[in-house]
């Protein structure tokens, strides 16, 4: 019969069936009905897809998608290393005050972060204004609208889930294998590169996949530092669903979303070390 | 140590201290400027002036603070409600579709926040609940997304808790209620505070959701703040910023005074 447990999760259970998994089905399935003259129909189709895919406006706004995730995802895993590698090592009495600080960020949503961000890069910000009392251009540069300001600011926005997760991976690592490995004749580099690196893969992939996943949906930084002329799916999608109200085509981007984001979980899950636990 | 044993460690401290630089600069350039007595958001400052954080506080921007505040309170004491149970049934009970309802549980975070909040308006537009998006619709999606860190906080002090306390507090003669109220409760209470302090804050620093479920009286002050960028860099946006990073840091520390939070951030691993 029913036992005890049944009662516990049957209530939340409900509520995300409702409110998680049944509007994100119905994003997926709009994404393959027609609509006219912004309503939607009950016929399916795939024309949705060949639109979005088909028109050179879309497709850089995809490529960009990626392009961007994929570069998030290395500089995050590539900073986050050294970093939580000298958190989980180091014998500072300020240890505790140090992961703090590097997790602290995670306070900030990410229009504060980006904020800051415009005023640095900006053609009247704070980097053009240092170069050019150094005299090391002669007129100021636009770094931001662009596509590598996205990429910065995101890599900002993503490096403390990448601090997190390379600090579980690491932590799981014997000092003693380092002891050994410079005992036995290696210097400290050869050791990290020979000994840590192999062992902290995981993490690795896994912050590089995690920060990938991130920022392909992120919004507000492509929104604030890419504008109209770096647009990506994210920003697409929002001018669709709340600007042009055209559901279908705001889905189909939701769903191309959606895919990758779970092509890219599959990957965490096969090798990332990540198991489904809670 | 001999020399070349300690140089590594040094040029390691260098790029650490780099990653300090470049993770809090922006952050602190944001507060900086907000204290700015021109009218453009540069740094350094043209001089020193609290007339942005004064404008910070008109009556408009102050209602979407309290909105804020309430809507993140309230999904955090909401999501240590409906996540109290379901961290129980899934920490204590094995059976078929448990990693399914784990799936489901920690869905939220994995899938894309934006399309769920696409999802969601949908929704709410079918079936006519929230015809107008406001307060309504943002709990409810805001519930959904800070769900998760609720159900894995709790879940993390529920694992360190020893099954037998429950026998042992059985074999005196508590009965489940009282089981469950004098005996789980207070033992696990650090996590659900925990819980629901991640809750808050994954609430109060929403955009993808939000910026899809608020309406134009009902709108979290990320978004607000978003939706004025457009118009420009104004220095009250930078105050307000300020404000939206100052109140959960406030929270935590209020927090950390009684619970150790250090044992939630990244979790132990499980027996």
């Amino acid at each position: 019969m029913f036992g005890v447990h049944w009662i516990l999760i049957a209530g939340p259970a409900l509520f995300l069936l409702l409110f998680f998994v049944f509007p994100n089905a119905l994003l997926l399935s709009a994404s393959l009905l027609k609509s006219e003259n912004q309503v939607l129909t009950s016929k399916l189709t795939l024309d949705n897809f060949g639109f979005v895919l088909s028109k050179a406006h879309y497709q850089r706004a995809i490529l960009r998608t990626f392009v961007v995730g994929a570069s998030v995802g290395l500089l995050v895993a590539i900073i986050s290393l050294p970093i939580s590698y000298f958190l989980i090592r180091t014998t500072s009495r300020f240890k505790g005050v140090l992961i703090t600080l590097s997790l602290a960020p995670l306070l900030a949503s990410v229009v504060v972060r980006t904020y800051g961000w415009y005023v640095i890069l900006d053609r009247f910000g704070f980097v053009n204004d240092v170069l050019l009392n150094f005299s090391l251009i002669e007129e100021r540069i636009a770094f931001i609208p662009s596509t590598g300001g996205i990429i910065l600011g995101l890599t900002h926005a993503l490096l403390p889930y990448g601090i997190l997760t390379n600090l579980a991976a690491l932590s799981s690592i014997n000092p003693n294998l380092e002891t050994a490995s410079m005992s036995l004749g290696e210097n400290r580099c050869r050791t990290f590169f020979r000994v840590v690196l192999p062992l902290s893969m995981p993490g690795l992939v896994a912050s590089f996949l995690l920060a990938f996943s991130i920022s392909i949906s992120a919004y507000a930084t492509p929104a604030i530092l890419g504008g109209y002329a770096s647009r990506t799916i994210a920003t697409h999608i929002y001018t669709f669903i709340m600007q042009v109200l055209d559901w279908s085509l705001g889905a189909t981007f939701g769903a191309i979303l959606i895919g990758f984001t779970v092509f890219i979980l599959v990957l965490m899950f096969r090798f990332g070390g990540r198991r489904l636990e809670l | 140590m001999s020399l070349p044993s300690i140089r590594p460690w040094t040029w390691l401290k260098i790029t650490v201290g780099l990653t300090y630089v470049f993770m809090l600069a922006p952050i602190l350039v944001t507060i900086v400027v907000s204290f700015n007595a021109g009218t453009r958001s540069v740094f350094p400052p043209e001089g020193w002036s609290l007339r942005w954080w004064y404008e910070a506080f008109s009556p408009e921007w102050q209602s979407a603070i309290y909105l804020t505040l309430g809507l993140s309170s309230t999904t955090a004491v909401l999501c240590t409600v409906v996540g109290l149970p379901l961290a129980f049934g899934l920490v204590r009970h094995r059976f078929p579709g448990r990693k399914l309802l784990i799936l489901l549980v920690l869905g939220p975070l994995l899938l894309p926040t934006l399309a769920t909040g696409i999802g969601l308006l949908q929704v709410f537009h079918w079936t006519g609940i929230f015809e107008t998006v406001g307060f309504g619709s943002l709990l409810v999606g805001h519930v959904v997304i800070s769900l998760p860190f609720a159900v894995r906080t709790i879940s993390v002090s529920l694992l360190g808790l020893p099954a037998n306390v429950e026998a042992a507090a059985a074999s005196l003669g508590a009965n489940r209620i009282q089981i469950f109220w004098q005996i789980i409760l207070p033992l696990i209470r650090n996590g659900l505070v925990a819980g629901a302090l991640f809750a808050f804050i994954h609430s109060f620093t929403d955009v993808n959701l939000s910026l899809f479920l608020s309406g134009p009286a009902a709108a979290p002050i990320t978004v607000k703040i978003l939706g004025f960028l457009e118009f420009g860099f104004a220095p009250t946006l930078a105050a307000l910023s300020a404000i939206s990073l100052i109140i959960p840091l406030l929270v935590v520390l209020a927090v950390q005074r009684t619970t150790r939070l250090g044992d939630f951030v990244y979790a132990p691993k499980q027996p």
